[in-house]
């Protein structure tokens, strides 16, 4: 036997490495969902993060991104209220994690089959902690919910691409 | 958009605003008093305790294509994501995901996906509690080979070793095809303990301290895996 021997080795979906990141952060609420739309649509909220992220993403009023290097972004957030703060995220396809001073988000995407997606969002404050988290997992379903529903709508004036 | 009165964004946004001023500080201690307590949980209550890791030799960080990253570096790569750094875990998660995933699969076949989630779960939750950084791979190496041993055991109690397929013979270009098929005729123990030798390179006493097994188990286990793996491969 030699190393030219192709042993067969698994490869972990971004949605399965996030559930696994969620893990080592104990006062994050992860949730998933399928949306019934192809990745590159749902992805496409994600990835146009000035546009994107605010139609879906209920503690986040505009973004501003202030530099980006490859994956690597700087932000600037801005939450209901005018309430502004730093972020800094790693962004790619499938795969987006965010950590400001006062909380993290991530968020990562596998497609399931040609028309659907399976998303995985996560919210939480370190700061806030463990007693936070019902609150949290309220805020990630209310985005999974408007998430899907601007996915699957016509995308008339809600694409951000 | 809708008033925040009385809803749980107002209570996001009320914490948001305390937290930056008069209530910052109180907040932040009893964070990382949290942050220690959960720390402590997670010591006492995981089943496989980083506490061992300190005295097993440190394993090499795996490669990454294209990327030189000392190890100072990534020494503080594992600190940054130990105190819970969002950003340094989703760097962590790069370099781990492949490695368990290699790990795994060899092991646990067509349930390698499930033990290599797993496996990257219990190493991420339990990351706050290993002691030396640079015995990361080492103690992630241990939980994914357990983890993919359990999860074929399982499989096989589900349902029994059938016939190996027709194999390739050694020294035909298809010596570099899936192995999956060779693999799938030998017990999750013989896959483990070739993986673990001659794969990831481990010496008997190391591959014996990783299954929990005797020396002299791993060396009569590893003498019958080889001959069943050539068995099977030249038949």
């Amino acid at each position: 036997m030699s190393a030219a021997v192709r042993w067969p080795a698994v490869e972990l979906d971004p949605v399965a490495r996030l559930r696994a990141l969620a893990a080592s952060l104990p006062w994050v609420s992860l949730e998933e969902a399928v949306i019934e739309a192809p990745f590159a649509r749902v992805w496409s909220y994600i990835d146009d993060m000035e546009r994107g992220v605010p139609q879906f993403e209920g503690n986040v009023r505009r973004i501003e991104i202030l530099s980006r290097e490859g994956e690597r972004l700087a932000l600037r957030s801005f939450g209901p209220g005018g309430f502004a703060m730093e972020v800094e995220a790693v962004l790619r396809p499938g795969w987006c994690v965010m950590r400001g001073r006062l909380g993290e988000i991530g968020m990562a995407a596998a497609p399931v089959g040609p028309s659907a997606t399976r998303f995985a969002h996560f919210e939480g404050s370190r700061w806030l902690g463990r007693m936070a988290k019902p609150l949290f997992r309220h805020f990630v379903r209310r985005d999974l919910v408007r998430l899907a529903a601007l996915a699957t709508s016509d995308g008339k004036g809600t694409s951000p691409s | 958009m809708k008033s925040p009165k009385a809803s749980p964004e107002a209570a996001w946004i009320r914490a948001q605003r305390r937290s930056r001023t008069a209530f910052a500080r109180p907040m932040l201690s009893a964070a990382v008093a949290m942050s220690e307590s959960s720390r402590r949980a997670s010591t006492e209550q995981g089943a496989r305790s980083p506490a061992e890791v300190p005295g097993e030799p440190p394993a090499a960080s795996p490669p990454l294509p294209g990327v030189q990253v000392s190890a100072e570096r990534e020494d503080e790569l594992v600190r940054s994501a130990q105190r819970g750094d969002a950003l340094a875990l989703s760097a962590l998660v790069d370099r781990l995901a492949p490695f368990v995933g290699r790990i795994c699969g060899p092991i646990a076949l067509e349930h390698g996906e499930d033990a290599a989630q797993e496996a990257l779960i219990a190493v991420l939750r339990d990351l706050p509690a290993l002691r030396e950084p640079r015995a990361l791979y080492g103690w992630a190496r241990r939980i994914a080979a357990r983890e993919a041993v359990r999860h074929a055991r399982a499989a096989r109690r589900e349902r029994p070793l059938g016939e190996p397929a027709v194999l390739p013979a050694p020294g035909d270009p298809a010596l570099a095809r899936d192995v999956r098929r060779v693999l799938e005729g030998l017990a999750p123990e013989q896959r483990a303990i070739l993986m673990l030798r001659d794969l990831e390179g481990l010496s008997e006493r190391e591959a014996a301290a990783l299954l929990d097994v005797e020396q002299g188990t791993v060396k009569s286990r590893l003498s019958r895996a080889r001959s069943a793996f050539k068995r099977r491969w030249s038949s």
